[in-house]
C-alpha cells in the first residue's frame, strides 16, 4: 500500500533521513523504532506532505506521492497522529471529531451553506459516526468537555480519534504513547489492538517497546538511515541494533 | 533636477529622522512584544511641545527641543508602568490600549494648542554655499544631528550594559529572562528612550516641514515600514531599513506623484510580509 | 444564552427598529441610525474573516472598493445603483480572492500588517486615478438610491443589515465556520482531516469582502460623496475596535461594540470636543476591566446582580 524508495531529506547540511526504504501493506502493522533524533517524526512529515523530500519516492496506493500537500493527503485516504499532539484545543471532545469529519461525508458548499437535506442527512452520519469512534476510545464520558481539559493520555485518544474520523486507509500513529502514565499506556495499546483487529493498516513510530510485540515487523532508523529490519526476536539479536538502541538492554 | 548634494542631504534627513522615530516603537516591540500605535502621537505631541516652550513660552529652541524629549521620556515612563505592562505580548489589547492614547494625545493637543497648521521656527536658519552647492543650513544641520544621535545610540546599545541587555531581549526574550535580566526595567529604558528620539524627530520635522495635529498618522506607517523591512532584533537593520525607506521617500517624489510614491512604499512592504515577514535582519515575531 | 432566547431577542430588537423611524423626525437621528447599521455590518464582516484567525486592519479598503466601484460606475456608466450597489459587492469580493490566496498562509500578526498596508495601497491607487476618484476632495454627485426622502432610506439600511448578520451567522454556524475556528486553532491538525487552510481562507475573505463592499456601495449612495477619508486608515482600525472592544469571540461582540462606540460618542455630543476622552475612556475600561468585551456586560450584571440577592 505504501512504498517509500531511497528517500531523503536534508535541511541544509543536516541529513535527517538518508536513503530509506520501506514498504507497509494492506492489513500490516509495521513498527519503526530509533532513538530521539533518529528522523522518525521528520519520516512522518515527508509522507504527510509538511516537508518536501530532498531525494526519493514515495508511493501510496500505486500513485506518486510527493509533493502532494497535507490537505490532499488526507483526501487520499492517509491520517495520522502527531507527536506532540495539538488539538482543536477550544472545541469539546465531541466537536473535534465531529469537525474532523470533513472529507466524509462531503457537503457540497451550496448543500452546507443554505442547509440543504443532504447536508444535514450527512451532518446527522456524521453525528453518529463520531459517537462510534468515541465509544471505541472510551471518550464518550467526557464528550462535552474542552479538548484543552483532558489529561494528557485522553487527549493523545482524542488525536486518534481525529485521524479515525478521515475514515483512513492508512493510519500514521506518531509516538502514540510518549508522556502517557502506566494506565493511559495500557488503555492506548487496547485502542492499537483494537484497530489492529479491524484491518487497518498501520504505520507507527514509537520510542517505547512495548508496542512493537504487537507489530508484524519492525525498522530501526538512527541518524537518518534505516539499519536494521525485521520481527523483535531478529532485532534483539542484531549487534548494529544494539549498539544504536538497546544499550544495557 | 536638483544638485546631488541637496538630494543626498534630504535622503540622509528623511532616513535619519525615521530611525529615530522607528527606533522607538521597533525596541517597544522587541522588548515587551506590543504594538504602540500612540508612537506616531508621541512624535507628533513632541514637536508641539518644542514649538510651546520655545514660540510659547520664549525659551531657547535648543533648550525646548530638550524639555520636549524629556517630558515624552517621562510619559514612556508612565506609559509602560501604568497602561502597557499589563499587555506584554498581548499585541490586540495593546493596539486597543495605543488607541485609546493616540485619542487622548490628539485631543489635549486639539483644545490647547490649536489646530492649524503651523512649522517650528527653524533651528539653524540660513543657506550654506559651498562652492556651486547650495543647501538649507536647516537640512544639513538635522540630518547631521539625526546621525549623530544614531551614532550615539549605536554605541550606547554596544557597550552599556543596559544597551546589551535589550539586544538580548530584543533577539531572545525567554534566553535572556532566564538569565534574570529584569524586564520591566529595560521596557521602561525602552519606552522613555524611544519616547524621547520621537519627540526629538517630531520637533526636527516640524521645523524642516510643518506641525499639524495628524503628522503622527504619517510617521506610524513610515515606521512600521522600517520596522517590517528590516525586522527586529537588529539594530543595524534598523537603520538600513530606515535609510531605505528614507531614500525612496525623498528621491522618488522628485520623479514621480506622492501617491505613485507611497504605491512603491506598500509593495516593498508587502512583497516582504509575504515571502520574509521576519524583515531582513530580524526574528520572527509574536 | 439558549437559542430560543436569543431568536427572541433578536425579533424584539428588529421589531423596535422597524418601529423607531416612526417615532423620529431629526434628520440627525436618521443619520445616526443609519451609519450605525452599516458600520455594524462591516464590524461583522470583519469577524467573519477573523474566525481563521486573520484580523484585518485594512478593512475600510474593502469597504471603498465597493463603495468606489458602485459609485463610479452609476456616474459614469449611468447606471441604476441596484445595479451597482451589488457590482461593487462583487468588485470587493475578486479583488478579495485575488490577495486573498497570496495572504492565506501569512500568519496572525504578519496578516494584519499586511491587510494595513494592503488598505493604505489601496487609497494610494485612488489617489493615482484622482482624475476619476476626486482626490481628496472626494467624488461628488453619486446617484442616490432613493430621491429625497429618509424613510426608504433608514429601511433599506435596516433591511441591509439584518439579511447581512443573518447570512453572516449561518456562514459562521455551519460546518465552514467549524472548519474556519479549526484552522484558527491548529491550522496543522486541520490539514491532516482535508481541510485546506488556503480555501478556506480565501472563502471568509470572499464572503467577509462582498458584504462589506456592498455597504460600502450602500453608503456611498446615500452619501452621495465619498472621499478617501472615509476609508482611510483609521477607519480600519475604527472597526477593529468595534470588533475588540465588543468582543471577538462572540457573534453578537461585534455588533455590540460597532452600536455602542459608534453611538455613545454621539448621545454625549454636547461633550463636544472633550468627546475622544470618553471615547478612549471605554477602550481603557474594556481591555483593563473587561477583557472579554463589551459582551461579557449582560453576564457580569446578572452575576453582580444574583450576588446582591443573597
Amino acid at each position: 500500500m505504501l512504498r517509500i524508495q531511497d528517500l531523503s531529506k536534508h535541511f541544509g547540511g543536516l541529513r535527517a533521513i538518508s536513503d530509506v526504504s520501506i514498504a507497509v501493506d494492506e492489513g500490516e502493522m509495521v513498527g519503526i523504532i530509533g532513538p530521539n533524533g533518529a528522523g522518525k517524526s521528520t519520516l512522518f512529515n515527508l509522507i504527510t506532505g509538511n516537508l518536501r523530500p530532498t531525494a526519493g519516492r514515495i508511493e501510496f496506493m500505486g500513485h506518486d506521492i510527493v509533493g502532494t500537500k497535507p490537505h490532499a493527503i488526507a483526501g487520499l485516504g492517509i491520517g495520522r497522529t502527531f507527536q506532540l499532539n495539538p488539538l482543536f484545543a477550544e472545541f469539546t471532545v465531541l466537536e473535534n471529531v465531529q469537525a474532523s469529519f470533513f472529507l466524509k461525508p462531503k457537503s457540497g458548499l451550496i448543500a452546507t451553506f443554505f442547509g440543504l437535506a443532504s447536508y444535514r442527512r450527512n451532518e446527522a452520519i456524521v453525528t453518529r459516526k463520531a459517537q462510534e469512534i468515541l465509544e471505541l476510545l472510551g471518550l464518550d464520558d467526557v464528550r462535552d468537555e474542552p479538548a484543552k481539559s483532558l489529561p494528557q493520555g485522553r487527549q493523545k485518544l482524542l488525536g486518534i480519534a481525529r485521524a479515525l474520523a478521515i475514515q483512513p486507509r492508512l493510519l500514521l500513529l506518531d509516538e502514540p504513547l510518549g508522556g502517557l502514565s502506566r494506565t493511559e499506556i495500557d488503555s492506548t495499546m487496547q485502542v492499537i489492538q483494537a484497530l489492529r483487529t479491524t484491518g487497518m493498516t498501520i504505520l507507527l513510530v514509537e520510542h517505547n517497546m512495548i508496542v512493537m510485540d504487537i507489530v508484524d515487523r519492525i525498522h530501526v532508523l538512527n541518524f537518518g538511515c534505516r539499519i536494521a529490519s525485521g520481527t523483535m526476536e531478529e532485532l534483539r539479536r542484531n549487534p548494529a541494533v544494539i549498539e544504536a538502541y538497546f544499550g544495557t538492554d | 533636477m536638483e544638485p546631488l548634494f541637496e538630494i543626498l542631504v534630504s535622503a540622509v534627513l528623511l532616513s535619519s529622522m525615521y530611525v529615530l522615530a522607528a527606533a522607538g516603537f521597533a525596541l517597544v516591540l522587541s522588548i515587551m512584544n506590543i504594538l504602540n500605535f500612540a508612537h506616531g502621537a508621541i512624535y507628533m505631541v513632541g514637536g508641539f511641545l518644542c514649538y510651546e516652550f520655545s514660540v510659547g513660552y520664549g525659551l531657547n529652541q535648543w533648550l525646548a527641543l530638550a524639555l520636549s524629549a524629556a517630558s515624552m521620556a517621562l510619559f514612556g515612563l508612565f506609559l509602560e508602568r501604568f497602561l502597557f505592562r499589563r499587555f506584554y505580548g498581548d499585541f490586540f489589547s495593546s493596539v486597543i490600549v495605543s488607541i485609546a492614547v493616540i485619542f487622548v494625545l490628539q485631543t489635549t493637543i486639539n483644545l490647547t494648542v490649536a489646530v492649524n497648521v503651523r512649522a517650528l521656527p527653524t533651528f539653524a536658519p540660513g543657506m550654506l554655499h559651498l562652492g556651486s552647492v547650495t543647501v538649507s543650513m536647516e537640512r544639513l544641520v538635522t540630518a547631521a544631528i539625526g546621525v549623530a544621535l544614531l551614532a550615539a545610540m549605536v554605541v550606547f546599545v554596544r557597550v552599556s550594559r543596559t544597551g546589551q541587555q535589550m539586544l538580548a531581549v530584543a533577539q531572545d526574550a525567554e534566553g535572556a529572562a532566564l538569565q534574570g535580566i529584569r524586564i520591566h526595567r529595560l521596557a521602561a529604558i525602552a519606552m522613555a528612550a524611544g519616547c524621547a528620539m520621537a519627540a526629538i524627530a517630531g520637533s526636527f520635522m516640524g521645523a524642516v516641514f510643518d506641525l499639524n495635529s495628524t503628522m503622527g498618522d504619517l510617521i506610524l506607517v513610515k515606521v512600521m515600514q522600517v520596522v517590517i523591512l528590516s525586522g527586529i532584533g537588529s539594530l543595524g537593520g534598523i537603520l538600513i531599513g530606515g535609510l531605505v525607506i528614507g531614500s525612496v521617500d525623498s528621491i522618488l517624489p522628485l520623479f514621480t506623484t506622492p501617491a505613485i510614491t507611497q504605491a512603491v512604499g506598500v509593495a516593498i512592504v508587502i512583497a516582504l510580509l509575504l515571502v520574509k515577514p521576519q524583515g531582513l535582519f530580524g526574528r520572527e515575531m509574536g | 444564552m439558549t437559542n430560543t432566547n436569543r431568536a427572541i431577542l433578536c425579533v424584539c430588537v428588529i421589531v423596535v427598529l422597524v418601529i423607531v423611524p416612526l417615532l423620529i423626525e431629526s434628520p440627525y437621528t436618521f443619520r445616526l441610525f443609519i451609519l450605525t447599521f452599516v458600520y455594524v455590518t462591516a464590524a461583522a464582516s470583519l469577524r467573519t474573516l477573523a474566525l481563521s484567525g486573520q484580523v484585518s486592519m485594512g478593512h475600510a479598503a474593502f469597504m471603498s472598493i465597493g463603495a468606489y466601484t458602485s459609485a463610479l460606475l452609476a456616474r459614469y456608466g449611468d447606471f441604476s445603483p441596484w445595479l451597482t450597489m451589488p457590482m461593487g459587492g462583487l468588485a470587493a469580493m475578486i479583488v478579495a480572492v485575488l490577495v486573498g490566496f497570496p495572504f492565506a498562509r501569512v500568519r496572525t500578526i504578519y496578516f494584519s500588517m499586511v491587510s494595513l498596508f494592503f488598505g493604505i495601497g489601496v487609497l494610494s491607487v485612488y489617489s493615482i486615478f484622482g482624475k476619476y476618484t476626486g482626490h481628496i476632495n472626494g467624488l461628488i454627485g453619486i446617484p442616490p438610491l432613493f430621491a429625497g426622502a429618509r424613510l426608504p432610506y433608514y429601511y433599506y439600511f435596516l433591511a441591509l443589515m439584518v439579511a447581512c448578520l443573518a447570512v453572516l451567522w449561518r456562514f459562521e454556524k455551519c460546518r465552514i465556520g467549524t472548519c474556519l475556528k479549526a484552522i484558527n486553532q491548529s491550522h496543522v491538525v486541520a490539514a491532516s482531516v482535508g481541510i485546506s487552510e488556503v480555501k478556506f481562507r480565501v472563502l471568509a475573505l470572499a464572503m467577509s469582502c462582498f458584504v462589506v463592499g456592498l455597504v460600502g456601495a450602500g453608503y456611498a449612495h446615500y452619501n452621495m460623496v465619498i472621499s478617501y477619508s472615509a476609508f482611510d486608515l483609521p477607519a480600519s482600525i475604527n472597526l477593529l475596535v468595534y470588533m475588540l472592544v465588543g468582543g471577538i469571540s462572540s457573534f453578537a461582540g461585534p455588533i455590540i461594540g460597532a452600536a455602542v462606540l459608534f453611538v455613545v460618542p454621539e448621545l454625549f455630543r454636547d461633550l463636544k470636543e472633550y468627546t475622544p476622552y470618553l471615547y478612549a475612556g471605554i477602550l481603557l475600561f474594556v481591555v483593563f476591566a473587561m477583557p472579554e468585551g463589551l459582551v461579557g456586560i449582560p453576564d457580569r450584571l446578572g452575576s453582580w446582580l444574583k450576588s446582591k440577592h443573597r
